[in-house]
């Protein structure tokens, strides 16, 4: 074993060692349970450290950009997508396009039967507004019908065209679920990964709107499970699910 | 809806499953920290913001390394964030050690203390920090914030390295008392 480190083990903590030094303890640290248990005392010592720091808020462009990096580690190198949108495998959306225009209209109605009683209401307006313009600007678009407990329900995955617009799933006429229980939406490689792409639960409105934090392309299947959990791997049952055009077909 | 508020050590392992929704649930945990740290440390927005990128884009690659007994999750990836911010200080920085006043100057910001009042946690932290002596105190931020190794602050506060070494010891030992009691 190497020579035992506590005389250097706070200066490691605290990241005040050189290079050399600092790989010399951690090397130590890798054979040493009794300096590997002192040294982790200390790291949440000094783990404390940043508390006493003035908080300060990063750009929300930050959190976009973390997460379609760690994305596109999960999809597969695949040829890059044509720019050229087709709409060979997608079912028209047009019902769920009037449902959300009539969910901005009645929500619109009750902002101003109510005078604007709860700004609530505008929130979600202004919310179902950016979505519909989404939409406006064209993109691609695949429905996934819902079965089994979920016949009769279904959702469109809509992918903007539009630059820096988030994808979204709009859901219609979803049914309530366990209070144990939520719904996990997924995009799925080709070689059967599955991404956890949003979770949520249904809100009782006829039409509701998710949106989800990754990018679609490189994904060829979409699906909705009902889950136990809102994390780790997927186990619940699919209750709707669709393939999304993946980039080889759409030349 | 179950709980959406999963430990940890929970979204750890999710992150090992490659679980997106995961990350962004750690980020938003820890995200607002961990840039407020390492614009501590760098004074500069942009590069604070490439080192949390880089930091949690390590987590997110390597969280299927993390082990639990060289600390928990949150300083695990505070102490990435710390390194790359230091590494990064040391690179840019062409002088060191600093005179000790402006050493002292450097890595501090006026509001500190005031904005870390307003959540109860940290101004436990900050309580704890402030009843050390000076030159503990003063020793723990300067290699913590400055990014000074323990040589340089030996040269710097004109003292021998045994005792820089002394009064880190001694302050984390007193912080990691006191921090025990408040649990």
């Amino acid at each position: 074993m190497t020579e035992h480190v506590q005389d250097e083990l706070e200066a490691y903590a605290l990241g005040a060692l050189d290079r050399a030094d600092a790989e010399r303890v951690a090397e130590h640290l890798g054979v040493c349970g009794a300096c590997r248990h002192e040294a982790a005392a200390l790291a949440e010592v000094v783990g404390t450290l940043p508390d006493t720091v003035a908080p300060r808020e990063p750009t929300p462009a930050l959190r976009d950009r973390i997460l379609a990096i760690a994305g596109a580690d999960i999809r597969p190198l695949l040829p890059a997508p044509s720019r050229r949108w087709s709409f060979g495998s997608v079912r028209p959306t047009r019902v769920a396009f009037a449902g959300l225009l009539a969910a901005v209209i009645v929500l619109g109605a009750a902002d101003l039967d109510a005078y604007q009683r709860t700004t609530a209401i505008a929130s979600q307006r202004d919310q179902l507004y950016g979505l519909l313009e989404s939409m406006r600007q064209g993109g691609r678009e695949w429905y996934m019908a819902g079965k089994d407990s979920f016949a009769g329900a279904g959702g469109t995955l809509y992918d903007p065209r539009a630059e820096g617009k988030q994808p979204f799933v709009l859901f219609h006429d979803l049914p309530q679920i366990a209070a144990d229980k939520v719904l996990t939406i997924w995009l799925i490689s080709p070689d059967s990964t599955w991404a956890r792409a949003a979770t949520f639960g249904p809100n009782g409105q006829d039409i509701q709107a998710v949106r989800i934090n990754m990018e679609v392309t490189g994904f060829d299947r979409c699906a909705v499970t009902l889950e136990g959990s809102s994390w780790g791997p997927r186990y619940g049952a699919v209750v709707m699910e669709s393939r999304i055009a993946p980039p080889a077909t759409q030349q | 809806v179950p709980d959406l508020q999963p430990a940890d050590d929970v979204l750890l392992s999710s992150l090992a499953a490659r679980d997106l929704g995961a990350l962004a649930t750690l980020y938003d945990r820890y995200g607002r920290l961990a840039y407020s740290l390492a614009y501590r440390i760098l004074g500069e927005s942009e590069a604070a913001e490439d080192v949390v990128q880089d930091a949690f884009l390590s987590a997110w690659r390597g969280a299927a390394t993390y082990r639990r007994d060289r600390g928990n999750p949150r300083a695990w990836l505070l102490s990435i964030v710390h390194h790359r911010a230091v590494d990064i200080l040391r690179r840019k920085t062409t002088f060191r050690p600093a005179p000790l006043e402006l050493a002292e100057a450097l890595p501090s910001d006026d509001d500190t203390a005031l904005a870390a009042e307003k959540n109860v946690e940290h101004r436990t932290v900050r309580e704890v920090l402030e009843t050390l002596p000076q030159a503990q105190r003063k020793t723990i931020e300067l290699a913590y914030f400055g990014g000074y190794t323990h040589v340089e602050l030996s040269e710097l506060m004109g003292v021998p390295l045994g005792t820089v070494k002394g009064r880190m010891r001694i302050g984390l030992q007193k912080m990691r008392r006191a921090l025990e009691r408040t649990r």
